[in-house]
């Protein structure tokens, strides 16, 4: 069953679509805002990727990034600044944008700038994050915690729904594999779609190795396509990646983040593996082998 | 025990009323549906919509064969929408049928308990077996 779609974009940006045979969207740029200029240059930069390839895009830079491993590593510009960055990219390249926030009193500043507010992983549970976001009106990104079942992510879709959102993205990025390791379950995304809402794979993330390297966390970005084709085979409606024009001197998620010289080639090839995986269900209609009794 | 009498009640007289059984929301989880029934000591839960039109039911009996087919974690099981494993075109009675009809359908078909639905199909209450029997056996005082 997955029979919704969201509509992520207000005011006069390109509005994007991300649901059931509807085409592949995509939620990119750096982890954290680093300054305006490198903003609007990576804004300009995927921008150009993403017309060249014919997708959809959601601009995703976070002001605060508020799970870092190190107390001594950056964690952003702040609301303020970060949120008029992203008033910026909106305002120059008529992109939609998506930021996280941790804190529950952050809730109202990021929705009134962003088209899409995000829900971090590791707080995918908390109640008062989750009722926040809601209570935004904007479509919520709501990230699956490394932590959590995909089934039990239905909890987290209810409290939404419980305080009035009804516009839901859920996504995957890994699920621990004991100590500093994540694995993807490709299952999560048909549980995930029976709570009725589009799904999208986040494949940055999910190559992480958190905090493998004692007090940051590591990365196999070489995986990024391995597991970008084999997500959107499965069925996704989104795919998440975090881009930087000089990934080995990010301020945050270096080893994750990918790099933009490659995107056209990831971009292009999750595009027609959507496209193929749409004439599939084209041609031998929905999955529907041993439907659950 | 006077045919008479016994013909002349009806479901109405005899159902226990919305509020004296589990009437749960369409999307109820089936863990939260379990809870209900076991509050209420019945084996059987009405899901209804917001109007109170009745969109399936849940009984013991169901989960009891559900548990032995189903080969998702038990964790998943319990987090499923009630309805996705009710029965959706569950047999039912209307409040102006006579209770020897109802308790007859219930005898026929070996089940305890039928969903009591006016001409709009709208539940208006839950026959049991046991209140049943109970007021069939004050006829025979």
């Amino acid at each position: 069953m997955q029979n919704k779609s969201i509509e992520v974009g207000y005011g006069s940006v390109a509005k994007v679509t991300i649901g059931d045979r509807r085409p592949l969207a995509f939620i990119g740029g750096p982890c954290a805002i680093e300054g305006r200029d490198h903003a609007l240059k990576m804004a300009e930069a995927i921008g150009k990727i993403c017309r060249r390839v014919g997708i959809a895009w959601i601009y995703k830079s976070c002001y605060d990034k508020d799970c870092r491993s190190s107390p001594d590593s950056f964690n952003g510009l702040g609301a303020d600044d970060g949120l008029r960055v992203l008033a910026d990219v909106r305002d120059n390249f008529g992109v939609p944008v998506v930021s996280d926030f941790s804190d529950p009193s952050w809730g109202p500043a990021t929705g009134e700038v962003c088209d899409m507010v995000q829900v971090p992983a590791y707080l995918c549970r908390q109640t008062s994050i989750l009722r926040a976001a809601a209570l935004t009106k904007r479509p919520v990104h709501l990230k699956k915690g490394q932590f959590m079942s995909p089934w039990n992510m239905k909890n987290s879709v209810r409290k939404l729904e419980a305080n009035g959102n009804n516009q839901i993205l859920l996504t995957d990025r890994g699920t621990f594999f004991g100590y500093n390791m994540l694995v993807n379950d490709m299952t999560c995304f048909p549980i995930m779609a029976r709570t009725g809402y589009p799904v999208c794979f986040d494949a940055t993330h999910s190559v992480q190795l958190p905090t493998s390297m004692g007090n940051i966390s590591g990365g196999q970005r070489e995986f990024i396509p391995y597991l970008v084709r084999a997500a959107i085979a499965c069925g996704v409606n989104a795919l998440f990646m975090e881009v930087h024009d000089d990934p080995d001197n990010a301020l945050s998620d270096a080893n994750t983040v990918l790099d933009i010289q490659y995107l056209e080639n990831i971009l292009g090839q999750a595009k027609a593996v959507h496209e193929m995986r749409l004439g599939l269900l084209e041609k031998y209609g929905v999955d529907n082998v041993h439907p659950e009794k | 025990m006077s045919i008479q009498k016994s013909s002349a009640i009806t479901v109405g007289e005899v159902m226990l009323p919305l509020d004296r059984f589990p009437a749960i929301a369409e999307k109820t989880i089936l863990k939260e549906a379990l809870e209900e029934m076991g509050r209420s000591r019945l084996g059987i839960a009405c899901i209804v919509d917001t109007e109170k039109k009745l969109l399936g039911i849940i009984t013991d009996g169901d989960l009891r064969r559900k548990v032995l087919k189903v080969q998702k974690p038990f964790s998943a099981l319990l987090v499923d929408d009630a309805l996705d494993h009710a029965i959706r075109t569950p047999l039912t009675v209307g409040p102006l049928d006579t209770l020897v009809h109802a308790v007859s359908v219930m005898e026929q078909k070996q089940i305890w308990d039928l969903p009591v639905t006016n001409e709009h199909g709208t539940l208006v209450g839950l026959l049991h077996l046991h209140r049943a029997v109970q007021e069939l056996l004050k006829l025979q005082r």
